[in-house]
């Protein structure tokens, strides 16, 4: 872990995180993806096993995961957002994005911060379906000429058994 | 018991009523005659194939492990303790050479043999017979393809005959070089009935509608399905078979929903493989996309390389497993990459899943009024193409956009609900073989 960032691009980082959820709760992706992430991200939400802490067993070879989006990838999913016809988002739910724990450290690369938060996602749709999220995200930045972007976004969701129907959203 | 089934579901499966999806008793009576008594999947051979691997599973709502002994033979055992009842196993897969109650410790074999008691003589003195408190065992578990099934009905009949003609739609993608899951499987939970995914694994129909969204963005050949705007280009057939499971093919559409030129290469070349070993109409299979649906609650996908299974919880509510299907001799890095877009497509965000699981929660929450459930459902579609084929095995309709695969699945649903015995399943399924 490298040392923290200097006060500056620290609240420069939390500026960036705080835009990012209130881009989220306004369910405005393309803007995101436009501004805020960088065409080499990798967008990762792996699953895991419940296993037993001196299980003999080899890891598996092929571990499943709910996203392994690429630039593109993102890009086609919320496409698929805009294109009107997803019955699924219309009428539109509501949810609202809570950042917290953000931790900034200088990456390996100059220019490159790895950071830590914590989310809350609160989404309620369809009349009275609510369910809250709560995991964790350890991303790399990099500051580029317009400012931050993420260029890799590893999110951790502490439930083996994901108690929601869909994750089809942004965290 | 206040439930009648000739007012439930109509014999040929054409109509059901809405309350099939939200009733408590019907629901119990459906985990002991169907749940109690259908061959249910467990697992794949490939996920355990070492002695002492071990995966945590349900057979509708028990919890059981499918282990595979010191012997190498795989067996499956009600995962509740002979003693005063914990699981003795929390972890969902593992390798082990014994399973240990956490509650007092007794310890069992792989093979579900109860090895050791602490106390023991000094407690019960020479009275604790071990050879009568292993781990109670389901009654049959075979494999077909390497996919294992488990039993708990001893008088059901085999695994490969209860598969029946389905064997035939399954070998094109199995017999050549096999297949295998890539687990651990993807885990969540959606508020409908079991029935409803099971049967929308036999529903050519709502794919132009449900999934215009993902389909228009996708680009070639299935895109021109968006919006039913057009049938399937090649078209296809939809068999339903003797127990209840059915198969839709969209033909030359393998690799549909996957953006993987190199899958659709992968094919190709092995094509010729599967026709030498199968002959003609099996390897069109081959490069085709099959949907289907393993009575009662296990359905797949080949082209799209998915394996589900609909565990029931509660009548208004499953969870939903989610594997990746690969075939074994596949590179590394084109399992890798199928299972990216096999992920993307079906698992909790799937650009596809996502859509057929709002639906799913819309028709079992819709049915929970009290008058709305008095009403049907109808399952009509295209009944006038249902046929028999001299080439495809099954009850067909060579018409894709039908609900002949709906209609198989609760002819068998109302006939395993209804009947006393295997012998009773036996006798009334026979005119269906
Ligand atoms: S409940 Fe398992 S040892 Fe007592
Ligand atoms: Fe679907």
């Amino acid at each position: 872990m490298g040392r923290d960032v200097s006060h500056e691009t620290y609240s420069e980082v939390c500026r960036f995180y705080y835009k990012e959820a209130r881009l989220f709760s306004e369910q405005d992706y393309r803007q995101w993806l436009d501004a805020m992430v960088d065409k080499s991200i990798v967008y990762f939400l792996p699953i895991f096993e419940e296993r037993y802490r001196r299980d003999r067993k080899a890891e598996p070879e092929f571990p499943p995961f709910i996203y392994n989006d690429d630039f593109s990838d993102l890009d086609q999913r919320i496409q698929q957002l805009e294109t009107d016809l997803a019955r699924r988002i219309d009428p539109a739910g509501r949810i609202r994005h809570l950042i917290t724990n953000i931790e900034a450290f200088e990456g390996e690369a100059e220019g490159e911060i790895s950071t830590y938060s914590n989310f809350l996602i609160c989404r309620n749709r369809r009349e009275r379906e609510q369910t809250i999220l709560v995991g964790g995200r350890e991303d790399r930045l990099i500051k580029g000429p317009d400012g931050l972007r993420i260029a890799y976004r590893m999110i951790t969701i502490p439930q083996r058994v994901i108690l929601d129907s869909d994750l089809y959203y942004m965290m | 018991m206040g439930i009648d089934l000739s007012d439930l579901v109509d014999t040929g499966g054409s109509s059901q009523k809405k309350r099939i999806h939200v009733d408590e008793e019907l629901y119990k009576l459906e985990l002991e005659r169907i749940f109690a008594r259908s061959w249910l999947f467990l697992t794949h051979e490939s996920q355990i194939p070492n002695p002492g691997d071990y995966f945590s599973t349900y057979m509708g709502e028990d919890a059981v492990i499918v282990a595979r002994g010191s012997d190498g033979e795989i067996r499956a055992f009600i995962n509740s303790c002979t003693h005063r009842g914990a699981k003795v196993c929390s972890a969902e897969a593992g390798n082990t050479r014994a399973f240990v109650c956490p509650y007092h410790g007794w310890t069992f074999g792989t093979d579900g043999a109860l090895r050791g008691v602490p106390v023991d003589k000094a407690g019960w003195g020479a009275d604790l017979d071990k050879s009568k408190l292993g781990l109670t065992p389901v009654a049959k578990v075979e494999s077909y393809a390497g996919f294992v099934f488990g039993c708990f009905d001893k008088d059901a009949v085999s695994l490969k005959e209860y598969l029946g003609d389905l064997t035939w739609y399954m070998d094109s993608f199995t017999a050549r070089g096999g297949v295998e899951l890539l687990g651990p499987p993807v885990k969540s939970v959606i508020h409908c009935n079991w029935k409803v995914p099971s049967e929308n694994f036999l529903d050519g129909y709502h794919v132009g509608w449900t999934h215009r969204p993902a389909l228009s963005v996708l680009g070639g050949p299935m895109s021109q399905i968006a919006g039913n705007v057009d049938l399937p280009p090649d078209g296809g057939v939809i068999a339903s078979t003797k127990y209840g499971h059915g198969v839709g093919v969209i033909y030359d559409a393998a690799p549909g929903l996957h953006r993987a030129p190199d899958y659709y290469m992968w094919l190709m070349q092995n094509r010729p493989q599967v026709e030498t070993l199968l002959g003609e109409p099996q390897a069109r299979l081959y490069g085709s996309h099959i949907a289907s649906t393993i009575f009662p609650n296990c359905s797949f996908l080949h082209g799209t390389n998915i394996w589900k299974v609909w565990m029931p919880r509660g009548p208004r509510e499953i969870e939903v497993w989610t594997w990746t299907m690969v075939e074994k001799d596949m590179p590394a890095d084109l399992k890798r990459k199928i299972q990216k877009e096999a992920m993307r497509g079906f698992a909790t965000a799937g650009t596809f899943e996502s859509d057929d699981a709002d639906n799913f929660q819309s028709v079992t929450e819709a049915a929970r009024g009290t008058v709305t459930r008095r009403g049907a459902l109808n399952a009509t579609l295209a009944q006038q193409y249902d046929t028999r084929s001299d080439v495809l095995p099954g009850l067909v309709s060579e018409f894709i956009i039908s609900e002949a695969g709906v209609r198989g699945f609760y002819s068998a649903y109302k006939d395993t609900l209804e009947a006393e015995d295997w012998a009773d399943i036996k006798r009334r399924r026979a005119d269906r073989g």
